[in-house]
């Protein structure tokens, strides 16, 4: 099963009307591996995410999703998806457990209540079922659309900042729930973080990205010593420093 | 540690292709309902505003009924079944339209647009929504004008039903024309929502034969499918049964309508994710 290929993206090209924000990334990821997308702001990692979530369609290349080509079979690749982002709303107006079946259905379970609770209890949250979503606080909102993210066990979960503006438990939880997860159901992560410890406790490779390329691609060690750094901090740190206008000149790579 | 992995209990396969877009669509429209049973101001679309509506229109009826004369008479009859027929449009397309503005208002389209969920169900769950909103707006207007001014709209006959579902065709084909516009230039488009319906309201003849109209705007009535319906509905209200030539023409009209609005609608779409606009609504 780990051999699985899950998301297989090639050669991904996006113009937006100043600036290309994606420039030739290739990325394969298997099934049960956790790989962390990195990058400072503007590198591309959110427009390469969108690419191949579906939502925003490349210019150049392909998405084939659990063997789906996202062009031409967007619903049946999706089934395999799942995505949450810290800065995304609940759907207002609902109760959670409302929320919860709402996203299952989408999903195509009809009889979804055994997985929001398991969903719930995973995450330790099993006592916001009956909360309205206004009522919860950010930390709360990002726990829960992390469990909406993994109601039907996808073969590959997308999270974009999922531990942005978290305190240190719920991060520790939103940790311990993914580790679960991907050890349990074989999923494969690919998250985004600005958070490097984050990254460290729960990925096992990393990819940067800087003006759109991918620039390391490795486990956390090996790419920390390519670039000379004690730490994927300091590596991303590099790449920070690089991304400025004044820097443009300078190479990201090791 | 490590727990054995298991195998995912959710096969994508489990259900019928057919199953999964009826529960999508069933979801969608729950979501809606949600919505309006959980907003007290979302009930006046189907409670005040059709009441409103039917008090105004009925007691112009009235007034105007009471001269005596055969045209008063007519135009009385015109006024109060133009009323609720025109709700028809209203209530399909401002609960398909603001189905999507609110996915918009609420930055909820990403969570939605990441699902398996695909266009058409997405519209069939809002249309699936709008014909409960449809139902309640307008019974609330039928029950209103009986009421209040005991206008038997039932007492129209059956040739009601032709019209009353060319209107909702062209109360989607509104809403689909609307929706590519919101997808296309952002939630600045929203005053279109209802703005255009009141465009349409003074040419479709809604309460007078066209010819009433100035001269110059005739030939822009005549080609839409919303006049013809009003003309058939007033051949129901004169007595004269039902018009079959301008029920058809209307017909016709209205998918044509509906057919140009959809084209539009995947154009538009197809740019928003040519362009990246989602990421006004993250």
């Amino acid at each position: 099963m780990a051999d699985e290929v899950v998301l297989d993206a090639r050669g991904l090209v996006k113009d937006y009307r100043r600036d290309r924000a994606v420039d030739g990334i290739s990325l394969v990821v298997h099934a049960g591996e956790r790989v962390a997308l990195l990058g400072p702001n503007g590198a591309g990692k959110t427009t390469t995410l969108l690419m191949i979530l579906g939502v925003v369609s490349p210019d150049e290349g392909a998405v084939s999703i659990c063997g789906f080509d996202l062009a031409h079979q967007r619903s049946r690749a999706a089934e395999c998806v799942g995505f949450a982002a810290g800065y995304l709303p609940l759907t207002e107006r609902m109760r959670v457990r409302e929320y919860l079946r709402l996203y299952a259905q989408l999903y195509g379970i009809a009889e979804p209540n055994p997985l929001i609770e398991a969903g719930l209890e995973r995450f330790r949250i099993a006592d916001l079922a009956g909360a309205m979503g206004t009522e919860l606080s950010s930390g709360q909102r990002t726990l829960i659309g992390i469990v909406r993210a993994t109601l039907h066990r996808p073969r590959l979960l997308v999270l974009d900042e999922p531990t942005a503006s978290l305190d240190p438990d719920v991060a520790r939880r939103v940790r311990e729930g993914l580790l679960d997860l991907c050890d349990r159901d074989g999923t494969a992560l690919l998250m985004t973080s600005h958070d490097m410890s984050d990254v460290v406790e729960v990925c096992e490779r990393v990819v940067f990205l800087s003006h759109g390329h991918i620039v390391a691609d490795g486990d956390p060690d090996t790419v920390a010593a390519a670039y000379g750094r004690g730490d994927l901090a300091g590596v991303f740190l590099h790449l920070a420093e690089r991304h400025e206008p004044t820097g443009a000149q300078q190479s990201d790579h090791p | 540690m490590t727990n054995p992995p298991i195998a995912p209990t959710i096969s994508p396969d489990a259900m019928t292709a057919r199953a999964k877009s009826w529960l999508r669509m069933r979801a969608i429209a729950r979501r809606h309902a949600y919505v309006l049973v959980r907003s007290p101001h979302r009930l006046f679309d189907v409670s005040l505003w059709p009441l409103v509506d039917v008090l105004l229109f009925g007691s112009l009826a009235a007034f105007v009924g009471t001269s005596g004369s055969t045209p008063a008479a007519k135009a009385s009859g015109y006024l109060l079944a133009g009323i609720v027929l025109w709700h028809v449009i209203y209530q399909s397309q401002i609960a398909m339209s603001t189905g999507l503005l609110e996915e918009t208002w609420t930055r909820n389209l990403l969570n939605l647009m990441v699902t398996p969920l695909r266009e058409v169900e997405y519209l069939g769950g809002v249309a699936l929504f709008g014909m409960i909103k449809l139902v309640i707006g307008v019974g609330v207007m039928v029950i209103g004008a009986f009421a209040f001014f005991s206008f038997h709209t039932w007492s129209l006959g059956v040739g009601l039903i032709p019209i009353a579902v060319v209107l909702l065709v062209v109360g989607w084909a509104i809403s689909l024309f609307v929706m590519g516009l919101v997808l296309r230039f952002g939630t600045g488009a929203e005053a279109l929502a209802w703005g255009v319906m009141f465009v349409l309201l003074p040419l479709s003849g809604v309460f007078y034969p066209t010819k009433a109209l100035p001269t110059v705007m005739q030939p822009v009535a005549l080609a839409l499918p919303t006049t013809h319906a009003f003309t058939a509905l007033r051949s129901l209200v004169d007595r004269h049964g039902t018009d079959w030539t301008q029920v058809s023409i209307a017909a016709i009209g209205s998918l044509v309508m509906l057919g140009l609005s959809m084209w539009f609608l995947v154009a538009m779409l197809r740019a928003f994710r040519k362009r990246g606009y989602i990421t006004r609504y993250t």
